[in-house]
């Protein structure tokens, strides 16, 4: 049986520990890139890009003419600079609602996770 | 003592004769029985059954049905002393005054009575069921220690109740045969006959009085009752089969001079699975999940749309209830983690439960029984049921869900999710309340319903009908405390209409 010298073992480990960083980091290299839209701060609002945007997909197929630019226009102007939690249920209280895959959700927020969609491609 | 006589021992061509015939031993007629129990009334119930099932008399309820999706007639009701109260589940609430009133949104709609008339019977009623003090909307006053209701805020639902019969280990809950019958015999001036299928109602020959009803059994005895006032009791499908199959007289069916009977059959359509609750703070009060006991009354809360609610968007009444607790998919818990978070609240102990409902339809003249050239094995005509449901009826539901949605997200408690959208859909889930209700619908005018406000079949002068099939409208609520009350009005009116 082919024994491991101690240098390897040592060489082993630390590259054992160089791939667990490499995990890591990795992890922060490899996330996903998205190309910087008009739209961006709204996309922030929600606090995972990817969930909002598997959300927006299903908002989309319910939502006619959607147009991004515009869509984000209007959606700053309706949340006035207010807190997104205050926008929300300021704007449900109103019945401003949209469905996405059967989800009753607050319209705006439904509607930052289709422009969270659209920047994913 | 009031007599329990098998109406297999009484020889053929026997007249009975009686004050009053009430025509079938459920719930409706043996409280109506025992209503009139302290008058001079000489009373004669007829029972198609026994004490327990019998298959041979049971499959006397065989039928058919074509159209939308419908349990089979025979599964829906049991044919033997006590009826469908048999395998009832109990749940009772009273009707709401709206329910009553003609809405211009609900094409047939409005009754020739209040809920007002009925009030004062409730009590009876509730007692019959063995369902305690009367607490429902006032019910949130008695379970503060168990729970709260949900803090949905303003908003078109609300939290309301539903009380239970009393559930014992041998009767779960009051089955009206086995529970009643020791009253019944009690009663000196009642005779019960088991065994005794009521086949025909012998009419006069201008057709505005029954004369005698014929009685057979399924062993071949067949004798005549003969009664100052008749009292159909026999269920809601099978009164309508009792007045169609009495065509000897009149060929449309006894009282169906304007061929109204059997039509606006109803039932409450109960789909399962129809949406997810998501409360972020965790569980919903136990009260919401399954019936509790507290101050000698069993509750279970649900959601209901308010009056004001059903008014301003025309929507029909539902009852909606929690299930049982379901997993989120991915794009669930996307929805809840992104939803909960841009709302400021924590969500990492949310819960998940699968929403029921009992769901109000549109009567429609079209969803009727029938008469078909089968017989059974007393000769008499099967039925078939046209079943029809109404896109729009899901349409509106799915409207009161939506609320109950936007509710939650407004007070920042939870969300939900609409799992149901195509006809296919709906039709998949669907369960049934098994209410039988709207085939000799209340009516002043002859022309719109077969029974008067006074249930008196129109045109035939001594002819009422006791059940749910006098609901002209079904609101949301089970029918049986209901129906009872207004047996408990019938009796007050027979008291004084019968000498
Ligand atoms: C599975 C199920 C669950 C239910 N759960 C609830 C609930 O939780 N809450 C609620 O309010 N309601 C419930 N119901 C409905 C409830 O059972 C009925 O509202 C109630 O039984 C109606 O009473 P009834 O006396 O009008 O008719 P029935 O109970 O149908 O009784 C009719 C009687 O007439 C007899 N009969 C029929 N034809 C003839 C004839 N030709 N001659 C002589 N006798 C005849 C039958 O044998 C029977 O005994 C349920 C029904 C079912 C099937």
């Amino acid at each position: 049986m082919k024994t491991v010298s101690r240098r390897q073992t040592l060489w082993l480990g630390g590259s054992a520990a160089v791939l667990v960083a490499g995990g890591v980091g990795g992890r922060l290299l490899l996330r996903k890139r998205y190309a910087p839209t008009p739209y961006d701060d709204l996309i922030a609002l929600a606090h995972d890009r990817d969930a909002a945007a598997q959300i927006g997909e299903t908002v989309l197929a319910e939502v006619d003419d959607f147009e991004p630019i515009a869509m984000a226009v209007r959606l700053r102007a309706r949340i006035a600079g207010r807190p997104l939690a205050t926008a929300l249920t300021d704007d449900v209280a109103k019945g401003h609602l949209v469905e996405g895959g059967g989800w009753v959700l607050p319209e705006m927020l439904g509607l930052i996770c289709a422009l969270a969609a659209k920047a994913a491609g | 003592m009031g007599a329990f006589i098998d109406a297999r021992t009484v020889p053929s061509g026997t007249v009975v004769h009686a004050d009053l015939a009430i025509v079938g031993g459920g719930p409706a007629g043996i409280s109506l029985a025992l209503a009139l129990a302290n008058t001079k009334l000489k009373v004669v119930l007829l029972e198609s059954g026994g004490m327990a099932f019998d298959a041979k008399t049971q499959s006397l309820y065989d039928g058919s049905k074509v159209g939308a999706p419908y349990v089979t007639l025979e599964a829906s009701r049991l044919r033997y002393l006590g009826g469908s109260s048999n395998h009832w589940g109990g749940w009772c609430r009273p009707l709401d005054a709206v329910d009553f009133e003609e809405r211009a949104w609900m094409p047939y709609s409005g009754w020739p009575i209040t809920k007002a008339d009925l009030d004062r019977h409730f009590v009876k009623a509730h007692e019959l069921c063995e369902a305690g003090t009367l607490y429902y909307d006032g019910a949130a006053k008695i379970t503060g220690s168990i729970g709260q209701p949900l803090a949905l805020g303003t908003g078109g639902l609300m939290t309301r109740w539903f009380q239970f019969s009393k559930m014992r280990s041998s009767v779960l809950p009051t089955h009206f045969g086995e529970r009643y019958a020791s009253d019944l015999k009690k009663v000196s001036r009642l005779a019960v006959y088991l065994w005794a299928n009521v086949t025909r109602l012998g009419l006069n020959p201008s057709g505005t009085y029954v004369r005698q009803l014929d009685v057979a059994t399924l062993d071949g005895k067949k004798f005549k009752v003969r009664a100052k006032a008749c009292v159909l009791a026999a269920g809601g499908i099978e009164v309508a089969r009792l007045l169609l199959a009495s065509n000897d007289v009149i060929k449309t069916g006894a009282g169906n001079s304007h061929d109204m009977v059997g039509r606006f059959f109803a039932d409450h359509p109960v789909p399962r699975d129809n949406a997810v609750l998501v409360l972020f703070g965790g569980e919903p009060a136990p009260f919401y999940l399954g019936n509790q006991t507290t101050h000698g009354a069993i509750l279970r809360a649900g959601l209901f749309p308010s009056e004001h609610f059903r008014r301003e968007h025309e929507v029909m009444a539902s009852s909606i209830t929690v299930e049982g607790k379901v997993e989120l998919d991915a794009l669930g818990k996307a929805a809840v983690a992104t939803t909960a978070n841009a709302l400021g609240v924590d969500a990492s102990s949310a819960s998940f439960h699968s929403l029921g409902c009992g769901m109000e339809i549109t009567p429609d003249p079209d969803r009727r029984l029938t008469l078909t050239n089968e017989r059974d094995a007393l000769g008499m005509p099967k039925l078939k049921l046209h079943m029809r449901l109404a896109d729009q009826d899901f349409a509106k539901y799915r409207l009161t869900l939506k609320e109950l949605g936007r509710q939650l997200l407004e007070s920042r408690i939870g969300m939900l999710k609409l799992n149901l959208r195509t006809r296919d859909e709906w039709y998949a889930s669907l369960d049934w309340g098994n209410h039988h209700m709207g085939t000799t619908r209340m009516s002043v005018d002859p022309k719109k319903g077969v029974v008067d406000a006074n249930l008196k079949v129109h045109g035939v002068a001594n002819l009422y009908v006791a059940g749910s099939s006098v609901f002209p409208t079904y609101g949301a609520a089970n029918p049986t405390v209901n129906l009872l009350a207004l047996v408990l009005r019938l009796a007050d009116h027979l008291k004084e209409e019968l000498p």
